[in-house]
């Protein structure tokens, strides 16, 4: 398979500009600090009276507080380099070029999210010798790693789809950037809708509307940190009976087979995402194009 | 070469193309002139797909898929109005990153973009940072990326603007250069005399319709029979100017247009002997003749007198 071009620009250009070295080099210091609080915490828990004096098997909080401090940044900075890359290259002017080369609209917009993802695993990748204290002597075994690393990329394309859209829409970067976290609290917010809307209308029961959660990020890693660290679901613990929620929830739950429907949800969501900026930056689709404001020429 | 039907393009309730139809040759080098906001870039940029047509057919060697297509993006080169570049890319890179976007292989692209930037001159640049360049560079190593794919269309939108002469001249020549090794090439502009020198055929355009497209040898020689008043012919004259302008205003056939303090400017409906015998009679009365010379085929009122005087 051929590399997508925009990625290899993407890569070049960025791996020469002080962002990417900054960017590395922030990342690694806020995940210091989350590893040094976090340690000091498993320290002093060993050492209390319930703690069980052993700070090897402490080890294994490592995971959830420094892989959620991990997931926290990327869903912040996933959107904003992938919202100001359309929209960056629209105010550049070079979006016009590339519209007229071979590319397709929805390889443009694969590029972009690509290059965003690949970047932000640079990130990760630079963080898991601290990840891998949690397993080696935490007792975490490496295929959790693995699936972690897979969340991540869940994560980071769909809040990076997220962000494209939003470039595709706006003009203006930093217009993006701000509606990609606008978006972000709408998708949110509607995957409680359902819940809300059955409590008011007096039910005492959840019914299927927790399916709506399938499409909540937040959700998604709640569960798959509770599944991951005590093997069982979130909500099938003393938290929900069998009759509180509905016959396909809670089967999800039992299963454990949530966290899977759920990424799948996600990901629909996010090629759905993909290709509606695709299509908003298609030419062909809107009958605005650019407009005037243009600068006038000296002549 | 390129076909195009009928095109109009309404902005709201505006119409910045009316129903233009054009059909430029295979091999051509065309002009495409018309004052600010005559609709040029528009056009340009729906041929290239970039922005949707309000009706309206465009056909471009022979082909009749659908604009914005592959198919139809492959046979053009375009070099916009405006345009940027990106930070922090090398020259070869910048050629690199364009060719692989037409799918090419390194290997065609390392080799067909040493070709370009010689022929556009910027060899010895490539190991700069794009953004460096001058502005004529960049002009110019837009035009090579737009040739890269080998398109069978070159289009360039107001390619002179914000160039210094000399810059001008290199894009000119580049130019011909090009079309001479036989591409089609479209070139707008908003000054006629710019593009007279060069292209072999021209269309000008004004307010979204098309006034008048055709050989540029024909056009030139209506202009020359037809702009009112005749050929223009300036005389510099550093003393008797007031006998001088006395004279020309008894000749017949001569319009004296302007007097200024060393420099009279008159029309004149004659043949080359006539206005040889008037000089001839200026030089041989009592005025200091120190210069003359005829304005070349008066573009610019042409252009003035079919694009409704308004500034162009
Ligand atoms: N996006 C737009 N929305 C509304 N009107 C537009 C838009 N783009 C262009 N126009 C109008 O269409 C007309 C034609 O513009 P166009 O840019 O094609 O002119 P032009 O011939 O290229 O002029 P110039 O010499 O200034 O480049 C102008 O009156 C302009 O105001
Ligand atoms: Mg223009």
């Amino acid at each position: 398979m051929r590399i997508n071009p925009i990625v290899k620009k993407d890569l070049q250009v960025s791996a020469r500009s002080m962002r990417l070295a900054w960017g590395l080099f922030g990342y690694e210091a806020i995940l210091a600090i989350a590893f040094l609080l976090a340690m000091m915490v498993i320290r002093e828990e060993s050492r209390s009276l319930y703690g069980s004096g052993n700070i090897y098997n402490s080890m294994v909080y490592l995971f959830p507080v420094i892989g959620i401090s991990q997931l926290c940044i990327i869903a912040l900075i996933t959107p904003i380099i992938t919202a100001s890359s359309i929209s960056g290259e629209k105010e550049r002017q070079t979006f016009d070029v590339m519209l007229t080369t071979a590319m397709s609209p929805f390889s443009i917009v694969f590029g972009k999210v690509t290059s965003a993802v690949v970047r932000i695993m640079f990130y990760v990748l630079g963080s898991l010798p601290i990840m891998a204290l949690s397993f080696i002597v935490g007792g975490l075994g490496w295929s959790t790693l693995f699936l972690y690393l897979l969340t991540v990329l869940l994560l980071a394309v769909f809040s990076g789809s997220i962000g494209i859209f939003c470039s595709s829409i706006c003009r203006k970067s930093i217009t993006a950037v701000i509606l990609s976290f606008v978006f972000y609290f709408v998708v949110y917010g509607m995957t409680f809708l359902p819940l809300l809307l059955r409590f008011i209308l007096g039910y005492n029961d959840a019914g299927e509307s927790l399916l709506a959660l399938l499409w909540n990020p937040g959700a998604f890693f709640e569960e798959y940190f509770m599944i991951t660290m005590t093997g069982e679901s979130l909500i099938s613990t003393e938290m929900l009976r069998k009759d509180d929620v509905g016959a396909i929830t809670y089967w999800f739950m039992e299963r454990n087979i949530w966290v899977y429907v759920s990424a799948g949800c996600i990901l629909v969501l996010t090629i759905l995402f993909m290709l509606m900026a695709a299509w908003k930056v298609n030419p062909m689709h809107s009958s605005g194009g650019r407009k005037p404001g243009k600068k006038k020429k000296e002549n | 070469m390129l076909k195009i039907n009928d095109l109009t393009k309404n902005y709201g309730s505006f119409t910045a193309v009316n129903h233009l139809s054009l059909h430029i040759p295979e091999g051509e080098l065309f002009g495409f002139v018309g004052p600010n906001g005559a609709g040029k870039t528009t056009t340009i940029r729906i041929v290239c797909g970039l922005l949707k047509a309000s009706g309206g057919t465009v056909e471009i060697g022979g082909s009749k898929a659908a604009l914005g297509t592959k198919e139809m993006k492959r046979m053009i080169g375009y070099v916009p109005d405006f345009f940027g570049v990106y930070d922090n890319l090398k020259v070869k890179e910048y050629m690199d990153l364009y060719g692989s976007m037409y799918s090419m292989n390194s290997k065609e692209i390392a080799k067909l973009s040493d070709d370009l930037l010689e022929l556009v001159n910027l060899t010895d640049k490539k190991e700069f940072y794009v953004d460096t360049l001058s502005r004529g560079m960049k002009q110019r190593l837009c035009v090579a990326r737009a040739l890269l794919h080998n398109p069978r269309l070159l289009i360039l939108d107001e390619p002179n603007s914000g160039l210094d002469p000399r810059a001008r001249v290199e894009m000119k020549e580049l130019l011909k250069n090009l079309h001479s090794m036989g591409k089609t090439i479209i070139i707008s502009s908003h000054i006629l005399s710019e593009l007279s020198e060069m292209c072999s055929s021209i269309g000008i355009m004004d307010h979204g319709k098309l006034v008048t497209a055709g050989n540029m040898d024909t056009i030139m020689q209506g202009i020359m029979g037809d702009v009112s008043g005749g050929k223009k012919i300036h005389i510099r004259i550093s003393a008797g100017m007031e006998a001088a302008v006395r004279m020309m205003k008894e000749y017949p056939n001569v319009v004296v247009e302007s007097v200024r303090e060393n420099e009279l400017i008159i029309g004149y409906q004659a043949t080359d002997e006539e206005i040889s015998a008037l000089i001839g009679r200026l030089i041989q009365s009592q005025v200091v003749l120190t210069g003359f010379y005829q304005e070349e085929g008066n573009l610019e009122s042409l252009f003035m007198q079919l694009t409704g005087g308004e500034e162009a």
